[in-house]
């Protein structure tokens, strides 16, 4: 439904020339929710406008359903009134000086073809109780709460039923409670009206519960692609696995191959899931989740790395311990359950099962 | 792209437009000043030369005329701004009461036409007809002492007046915006409130203060109406004054390339501050980010000063504008020129307004000013809009460029731009505005480009790119984007511009002095200049009075309108 092939935007800023995106692919699927997830200045951003034809590119093709809407090749480039989505901006952009009504009329009015009155009446009054503002018709634009105004812009972008959905950061203007409700409500709702949905964020948590594709970008290039699940237990660098989630990083040097294989590291060997291609000698990370680190009691089992430490502080969390342990010069994080009764100093053997112990390369 | 093109093509042409708006006047002017022909219209590029530049400024009163107009713009700007800043610590960081009165009657002072002040402190302190040396006289006898407004102070004391509102609107909110943990902390390590106020209250305020003095003191430059009524009967000249009785001297044949000569001063000053504003004003963007705060500055307990504080305030209140009121109202009913007493007031008559009525001269002044008024108004709007369109939203080339040209303008006085324009029109023949009010009408629009621009960019920042960028997703072209989006967003700022250009237009005299072609292109300042000058006070008094309220009731309009805006920024910021 949407299509980007090797797109590359560039600003000229006081500073000289900023190329925000740098070569991005991306194939989004008839009704799928995808996610351009990274830190700000990553250029998912850039990359969303892009879509909506607020950007120039320099390089690189859009399609959107079956329009061609950007073609640096062929000097293409549809205005964005032109094209057939539907957008909510991180400002929500309501017009002030309109009601209710009239802000999510204006799409339906400024159409080619114009709508009987009737016509605009009906459709906005549908899109209005899809999103729960029913009854709010007259009430001027300023004086809606922040929740109000965000789903006023969802009516508006969705109003003129658009084959592609583009939202960018549409929660991060609302207070964390209302936020944790609306991403489900948001969620449901485009799944419901079956709308391919481009979707703009910094924050993992969005990215994760929402999407059905997550695409992490950095230094505008896509970096992983995929399921929020393979995203968060497959990252496939570094920065992926500190960027989603809190990870353990431990340096070393592929010692063998296999399943697991298994690295050296100052804090001792460690049997890992190793990516595809690397050679005996090559430098890699290994990456662990705190939540996959456990206290051992028993003798190892097999795959299962056992490393000794000292627990250097702990920090109670309401719903879990976090423990900092220093294994060598190594420190690392592991949660336990709040009863586990562990007291700091105390020496402690950490299980590290090896299918949970993913190496990426350095 | 067909789009695309047609984009290009008007932003290129308002670019063309403004370029050659401002370029063609200044360009005349520069060439005019080398001219050795006597008259623009036998100017010719075989006789050029630099007499007229060794007769200015070689000439013996060269020296006076410097020492006068430093003295009297560094005056001005001094006495402004030291009132402007007692008035603006007064309201903002006292507990003086009835300061609602300050903050509603100081910009009022605006409306107040420069003239007609100028007038009214004529009628009071001329040595011959002034009321309060006629009461000496009356009083002490012949040997009384005779207070003479025809001088140098005189121009001082008026002109420091009429600095005031402008530069208490600028000095109101940064007083506001100061942080008081400042002056706390001065306080709190020993300082005395007074030396808190000196040490840091007054140096933290330095920087702004200066650039308000500068903006004052360019201000006193320009301005001429003040020493044209007060120094021009006595023969004391400043620059602005010069010029005009150098093409305007009924004695000697006017020579227009000295004029010119002498206004490449006011020439070199526009360039030199477009250059420095445009440095500023990138240095101004980085720190209006910071910006927002809002502190709740500590306010100084006056004691047993809070009365005359008060009393000393209202006096500049009356004396900006009740004062010149009174003195007009009074005049208006006097068959013949006298000092107020019981006798006077038994005299007193409609005379003087009836005869405007039946005065032909008024009727017409009054359709050529109405209609120079509303065109060029509505002309600085249209036209300022579309400048600030292309400067703060487009890509193009050259929107510095066209927000520097639209800023040239406004260093350069009514009566340099009103020569420039009487070279422009004169040779440029092929467009039949000599003479005509829409010659008047043109030049305003320029002189206020500036002005209208600078707010117009102003609010456009307000206004967040989303907005704009939301209204293309929702399919509507740009063209439906400015009429749906930005028309009705921005129609605070355009009728705030539009007032306020209807209420400088309609009093500055400088420019349509020298423009002005007899009857057929007489506007309301003209008249009133040209009848004063006759002697007809009466009869000035009766316009002055009439037009110093319908100024009144459009500035409250003006008000009225700002506070509009001020709450549609509140939400769309």
């Amino acid at each position: 439904m949407i299509r980007i092939e090797d797109l590359h935007v560039r600003y000229q800023t006081e500073r000289g020339e900023v190329y925000a995106v740098r070569g991005i692919d991306l194939d989004v699927k008839q009704g799928q929710f995808f996610t351009l997830l990274g830190p700000s200045g990553c250029g998912k951003t850039t990359t969303l406008r892009s879509v909506a034809g607020l950007e120039k590119p320099y390089q690189g093709e859009i399609l959107v359903g079956d329009q061609l809407v950007l073609s640096c090749r062929r000097k293409l480039l549809v205005p964005p009134y032109k094209r057939d989505i539907g957008m909510v901006f991180q400002s929500y952009a309501i017009w002030p000086h309109m009601n209710v009504f009239e802000n999510v009329a204006f799409p339906l009015r400024e159409r080619k073809r114009s709508l009987p009155e009737g016509e605009i009446r009906a459709r906005v009054r549908k899109v209005l109780s899809l999103v729960q503002l029913d009854g709010l018709e007259d009430r001027p634009a300023p004086f809606l709460s922040g929740g109000q105004q965000q789903r006023l812009a969802l009516a508006r972008a969705l109003v003129k039923e658009p084959r592609v959905l583009l939202l960018d950061e549409p929660l991060s203007n609302l207070d964390a409670k209302l936020r944790e409700e609306t991403r489900i409500e948001m969620r449901e709702l485009v799944k419901r009206l079956g709308i391919t949905t481009l979707y703009v964020t910094h924050d993992q948590l969005e990215a994760l519960t929402m999407s059905d594709v997550v695409a992490v970008m950095e230094g505008g290039r896509i970096v992983q692609q995929g399921t929020p699940l393979e995203i968060y237990s497959a990252p496939q660098n570094r920065f992926v696995a500190s960027f989603i989630g809190l990870s353990n990083f431990l340096e070393g040097r592929v010692k063998t191959l296999g399943r697991p294989g298994a690295v050296e590291t100052p804090s001792g060997i460690v049997q890992c899931v190793l990516p595809d291609g690397v050679a005996a000698g090559d430098e890699v990370v290994v990456v662990i989740r705190p939540e996959d680190v456990t206290l051992n009691n028993g003798a190892a089992g097999a795959n299962e790395n056992v490393l000794e430490g000292k627990i250097e502080a702990i920090v109670f969390m309401g719903d879990a311990l976090e423990c900092q342990v220093a294994v060598g010069a190594k420190q690392i994080r592991l949660k336990l359950h709040p009863s586990s009764g562990v007291t700091k100093g105390s020496s402690v053997r950490l299980k590290l099962p090896a299918a949970s112990c993913r190496a990426v390369r350095a | 792209m067909g789009e695309t093109l047609r984009l290009n093509l008007w932003q290129h042409g308002i670019f063309l437009l403004v370029l050659f708006l401002v370029l063609a006047p200044l360009s005349f002017l520069v060439l005019g000043s080398f001219s050795t022909a006597r008259l623009p219209g036998d100017f010719s590029l075989a006789t050029m030369g630099l007499v007229n530049y060794i007769k200015v400024y070689a000439d013996g009163g060269m020296l006076d005329l410097l020492s006068n107009t430093i003295i009297y713009v560094a005056g001005s700007a001094a006495l402004g701004i030291v009132m402007a800043v007692v008035l603006a610590w007064l309201v903002e960081r006292t507990n003086m009461p009835g300061k609602i009165f300050l903050y509603a009657g100081v910009p009022t002072t605006l409306a107040m036409p420069g003239m007609l002040q100028a007038m009214a402190w004529v009628l009071l302190f001329s040595p011959r007809i002034g009321f309060v040396n006629a009461w000496m006289k009356d009083i002490f006898g012949p040997g009384a002492p005779v207070i003479d407004v025809y001088t140098l102070e005189g121009m001082i004391f008026l002109e420091g007046l009429r600095l005031v509102p402008t530069a208490f609107l600028m000095l109101v909110p940064l007083m506001r915006s100061m942080d008081p943990s400042l002056e706390e902390a001065a306080a709190v390590s020993g300082a005395r409130p007074v030396s808190t106020l000196r040490k840091v209250t007054l140096k933290l305020l330095a920087p702004a203060l200066v650039a308000v003095m500068i903006y004052q003191a360019m201000t006193a430059l320009e301005v001429f109406e003040i020493p044209g009524i007060l120094g021009l009967p006595a023969g004391i000249y400043v620059f602005s004054t010069k010029i005009y009785a150098i093409v305007r001297t009924a004695t000697f044949m006017p020579v227009y390339g000295q004029a010119n000569a002498l206004a490449m001063v006011y020439v070199f000053i526009a360039i030199a501050t477009t250059i420095l504003y445009t440095r500023m004003i990138g240095r101004a963007e980085r720190y209006t980010i910071v910006t927002g705060k809002g502190y709740r500055p500590r306010q100084l307990d006056l004691g047993k000063w809070r009365i005359p504080a008060f009393i000393a305030a209202l006096l500049f209140l009356f004396f900006s504008i009740a004062l010149p009121f009174l003195v007009f109202l009074y005049a208006s009913f006097l068959p013949y020129l006298q000092a107020p007493s019981a006798k006077a007031f038994q005299t007193m008559t409609l005379k003087n307004y009836r005869l405007l009525a039946e005065y032909g001269e008024v009727g017409s002044a009054l359709k050529n000013t109405f209609l120079m008024v509303v065109t060029t108004a509505t002309a600085t709007v249209v036209l300022s809009f579309l400048v600030s369109l292309v400067v703060v939203r487009s890509k193009f080339w050259g929107r510095k460029l066209l927000d520097q040209l639209a800023f040239v303008p406004h260093a350069i006085p009514g009566i340099v731009m009103g020569i420039a324009f009487f070279w422009v029109f004169l040779k440029l023949d092929f467009l039949p505005l000599y003479g005509t009010i829409w010659a008047i009408s043109i030049g305003f629009t320029i002189s206020f480009l500036s002005y209208g621009t600078r707010s117009m960019n102003a609010a456009l920042l307000q206004i967040h790119k989303e907005l704009e960028e939301a209204a293309y997703v929702s399919g509507a072209p740009p063209w439906r984007t400015m009429w749906r989006i930005f028309v009705p967003l921005m129609m605070p700022t355009f009728v705030g511009v539009w007032i306020w250009v209807v209420l400088h237009a309609v009093r500055i005299a400088g420019m349509p002095l020298i423009l002005s072609e007899g009857p057929g292109n007489q506007v309301l300042a003209i008249l009133i200049w040209n009848m004063w000058d006759e002697g007809y006070v009466p009869a000035v008094a009766a316009i002055g009075t009439l037009l110093m309220i319908t100024l009144l009731l459009l500035t409250l309009a003006v008000r009225v309108v700002g506070f509009r805006r001020h709450a549609v920024q509140m939400v769309s910021g």
